[in-house]
């Protein structure tokens, strides 16, 4: 079933930078087959407050299949495409050696085929796109790939441009993914002999990064925030926001049937949730703006606070 | 193992009536206040402002296990508290419409503020800028104002360090009555018994990073562990002690949830349960007994895309988020109405295991029968706490470490959700006598059943009139049982006989009237009295601990001898 190969689309991929993480955009105008090329390969972040950790990250390689041209990122680069797009991603396996990878993208039905690629392998899956919000992860080595940062975040948009789906209730002003997860140093020293029973995630991140080097989200009074939650994390995150409430419209990449008004939501481990906040007249709560943070109180970096999971909506 | 006991002598002493007992002063209620249910600190209304003037403080908890911790709480600085410690911080509960003003002094070493989660439009006078809200330096202040625009169940907490101050303790809830009507939550579809308003907030603590606090060794939040779980501030079972009990000074709200069985003619509307995290844990919260309907989250209706109709829906246990509220419908159906006076199939319901029913050291508060509103017998050595048969239902944080007291069991994060019988505790006499004739047949047993197998008396067979003069006397009647009614059906062998009830009142050893029917005849007739004003007055003490006499005085005019037959003599009420 692997019919689509890389050289095909690879001029189509364009490399957007942008303030949360480094996106992956494939702008098409129908339904088109689009391929992706990964590699899942070592290197390395800092971390708030100073030190290197190593990571296990997703990198795009500048040449497909070519993972030495790929630098692994936490969280893995951010992969844009269109509802009914036939999406092929190929990932290639460059991690240290007995390091078998699982490409995940739970909601995603894949077309049959191999699901692992031991090191030096490629496993490539073939779907067609739905529109929400996902999580696309590597399962292996009992999770301990996940914790070592094999994550990142899939945006599938409707073909209605500044709608998060194919409702006019989803319709919005701004964007802003919010990937959770966090970082235990001491494991990730050691990924393969660190006994997780004392795994305790000391660093807390929204999109692989900290407060006070979380992005601000920029929105003005009036203006519908889409706050795409992926929590690629162990832990179910409640995420407080000060000053309004979001509508939580989507859960897992699907709309409820009664969307509902929150401040304080939680976004279980491996879920993803949609919600639309409109940022109210009036002077926020703080001069930084509209707090949204760890309600769970991870907001430190290692005994550090504040730090952690927290941003600001900046109107 | 000795912190374990201390607290368990200083009940003993209370119960002995040691000079102790005035040193457990209860934290002051405000003028009305229920002994079960939500308390509101009234604050000051002018106009349509509300003012509230709150202190952080450090104060110290107790725990059941006889711990103290050190907790970090807003205060009420107006009467009745003048700025007593207590945890949580005051219940402020305000009007939708209403502009409300926080002013806040800090008594703590470090910047401190309040933010006010689900409110829009928060300002702020005076103090200084925040990284959440503005701050009020230690011993400064700061003044927070906003429009109570729409009702809900709220937090307010610490925005300042809040990975310290929020485990230390600096939260409360926040309540917004609708404009509808206080007793409404939201809506017109949100009415609720106005007596039957709970808030269940939940939070946890880790006694070592509080004593880190206390001794000014290093705070480290990523050493947190979680010792003990509460409810209103309190840990099981101090959850179920009344509101401002005097075993627990500094922890004014008791979490004990009490409710009688929906009954469309005379008990329509549901309770209405508040329920708050302001812990940093997402707890499992999981209500035994009946389901409970969520109609809110965060201050917000659940309801249809069209804002039309509700999408309210029905839990036995769901995961309250850190930050979050939710609001709850709860009304108690007996399903089934058995009884031990109902057909065999009903009769036949055999005691559930003694073994299940203990809750420690032989305690218990099952009733030693399985129906609503009948006491039984309990194996020997067993204490029970039940008053009159009502059923109790344990309401509690379904991650069972959190069901602790320092990973002891049960405690912590829990309360009991108390079903009492239909329109209160019943009891039936457990001994009669005859002041005037004599026993013509059936026995004490005969009253406690609406069976037509009848207690009866012979008139006196002389004199004119004649007359019957007997008495029902119950017994374990709990002092402090308020709103007592009678309950006598009967009749009598000749027509148009007068009959009057009395009440024995035991201080002025004089018997009360409490009805008086000109013409009971051959056919039953049921007379229940008003509800008896003072009831305390008639309530036995001392030698006579429980005792309540109930008397039938029944007269004919002429010479012809007749009987009194009883078949029911009930005594209503609510127990304490």
């Amino acid at each position: 079933m692997r019919v689509l190969a890389h050289p095909k689309t690879a001029a189509r991929l364009a490399l957007v930078a942008s303030a949360a993480a480094l996106a992956l955009t494939c702008a098409t105008a129908a339904a088109a087959p689009v391929s992706i090329a990964l590699c899942a390969t070592a290197g390395s972040i800092t971390l708030p407050g100073g030190g290197n950790v190593p990571i296990w990250g997703f990198g795009v390689p500048a040449t497909p299949g070519d993972c030495t041209t790929a630098t692994a990122s936490l969280p893995g680069p951010q992969l844009v495409v269109t509802a009914g797009d036939t999406v092929t991603i190929a990932v290639t396996n460059a991690l240290p050696a007995g390091h078998t990878i699982s490409f995940e993208i739970p909601g995603v039905s894949f077309v049959p085929g191999p699901t692992e690629a031991a090191v030096g392998n490629t496993v490539t899956r073939t779907f067609t796109a739905s529109a929400g919000t996902y999580l696309y992860q590597s399962g292996g080595d009992a999770g301990r790939q996940q914790a070592m940062g094999l994550y990142g975040a899939l945006i599938v948009r409707p073909s209605t441009a500044g709608q998060a789906y194919d409702t006019a209730a989803s319709a919005y002003d701004v964007e802003a993914v919010l990937l959770l997860s966090q970082i235990d140093p001491n494991f990730n020293a050691a990924p393969d002999t660190f006994d997780m029973k004392s795994y305790l995630a000391t660093y807390w991140l929204i999109d692989g990064k900290a407060f006070p080097e979380t992005a601000p989200i920029a929105a003005s009074a009036g203006q519908r925030v889409l706050l795409r939650y992926v929590n690629a994390g162990y832990d179910n995150t409640s995420m407080m926001l000060l000053g309004m409430h979001e509508r939580v419209l989507a859960r897992d990449a699907r709309l409820l049937n009664n969307p509902f008004d929150a401040n304080a939501e939680t976004i279980p481990a491996g879920a993803t949730e949609d919600a639309i906040a409109t940022v109210p007249a009036g002077s926020p709560p703080s001069a930084n703006g509209y707090a949204l943070y760890n309600r769970q109180l991870h907001v430190s970096n290692g005994a550090a606070s504040p730090g952690g999971m927290l941003t600001f909506i900046t109107p | 193992m000795t912190q374990r006991t201390r607290r368990l002598g200083l009940v003993v002493a209370l119960a002995a009536g040691s000079p102790l007992l005035g040193a457990g002063r209860g934290h002051a209620l405000p003028p009305g206040a229920p002994k079960i249910g939500m308390v509101c600190t009234p604050g000051a209304v002018t106009g349509t402002t509300h003012t509230f003037n709150l202190v952080t403080m450090a104060g110290h908890i107790s725990t059941p296990d006889g711990n103290d911790v050190l907790m970090w709480s807003y205060a009420n600085a107006d009467p009745p508290d003048d700025g007593a410690f207590q945890f949580p911080g005051p219940v402020l509960c305000v009007t939708q419409g209403e502009t409300v003003v926080v002013n806040l002094r800090n008594t703590l070493p470090e910047p401190s503020s309040i933010v006010f989660p689900g409110q829009e439009g928060v300002s702020s006078i005076g103090g200084s800028p925040g990284l959440l809200a503005s701050e009020a330096a230690p011993n400064g202040t700061v003044a927070y104002t906003f429009a109570a625009s729409s009702p809900g169940t709220y937090v307010y907490e610490s925005g300042s360090n809040i990975a310290k101050q929020l485990e230390m303790g600096l939260h409360g809830a926040l309540v917004v009555r609708p404009s509808l009507g206080a007793n409404y939550a939201y809506d017109a579809t949100t009415q609720f018994d106005p007596s039957r308003e709970y808030l269940n907030l939940v939070s946890e603590l880790d006694p070592d990073l509080h004593h880190a606090v206390e001794t000014g060794a290093t705070y480290d939040f990523t050493k947190l562990r979680n010792r003990y779980f509460t409810v209103n501030g309190r840990a099981f079972p101090d959850t179920i002690q009344d509101n401002g009990s005097a075993l627990l000074p500094s922890q004014p709200y008791g979490a004990l949830v009490r409710i009688q069985p929906n009954d469309a003619g005379t008990n329509p509307l549901p309770a209405l349960i508040r329920m708050i995290n302001a812990g940093a844990l997402n707890h499992p919260y999981h209500p035994h007994g009946n389901h409970l309907r969520q109609i809110a989250q965060d201050g917000r209706l659940l309801r249809d895309p069209a804002g039309t109709s509700s999408a309210s829906t029905e839990r036995f246990g769901e995961t309250i988020g850190s930050g979050q509220t939710q609001d709850y419908l709860l009304r108690w159906d007996d399903q089934d109405h058995w009884n031990p006076n109902g057909p065999p199939v009903q009769r036949l319901l055999p005691q559930p295991n003694y073994r299940s029913l203990v809750f420690k050291n032989g305690v218990t508060w099952y009733g030693g029968n399985p129906y609503l509103g009948y006491k039984g017998t309990l194996p020997t050595g067993t204490a029970s706490l039940n008053v009159c048969g009502e059923w109790y239902f344990p309401w509690h944080s379904h991650a069972l470490n959190e069901f602790t007291n320092f990973d002891e069991g049960f405690g912590g994060m829990a309360t009991l959700l108390r079903v009492d019988p239909p329109g209160g505790c019943f009891t039936f006499p457990t001994s009669t006598r005859i002041l005037v004739g004599t026993l013509n047949g059936g026995t004490v047993a005969n009253l406690g059943l609406d069976d037509a197998k009848y207690y009866k008396v012979n008139s006196a067979t002389t004199g004119n009139p004649r007359v019957t003069d007997w008495y029902g006397q119950f017994s374990g009647v709990p002092a402090g049982a308020a709103n007592l009614a009678v309950t006598y059906e009967g009749n009598d062998s000749l027509g148009a006989t007068p009959q009057t009830l009395f009440i024995w009142a035991w201080t002025a050893n004089a018997w009360d009237q409490i009805s008086f029917v000109p013409n009971v005849g051959t056919t039953d007739l049921t007379v229940t009295s008003a509800t008896i004003a003072s009831p305390a007055s008639y309530i036995g003490r001392g030698a006579n601990n429980g005792l309540v006499r109930v008397r039938v005085l029944t007269t004919h005019t002429g010479t012809a001898s007749f009987v009194t037959s009883g078949d029911l003599m009930k005594l209503v009420y609510d127990a304490p």
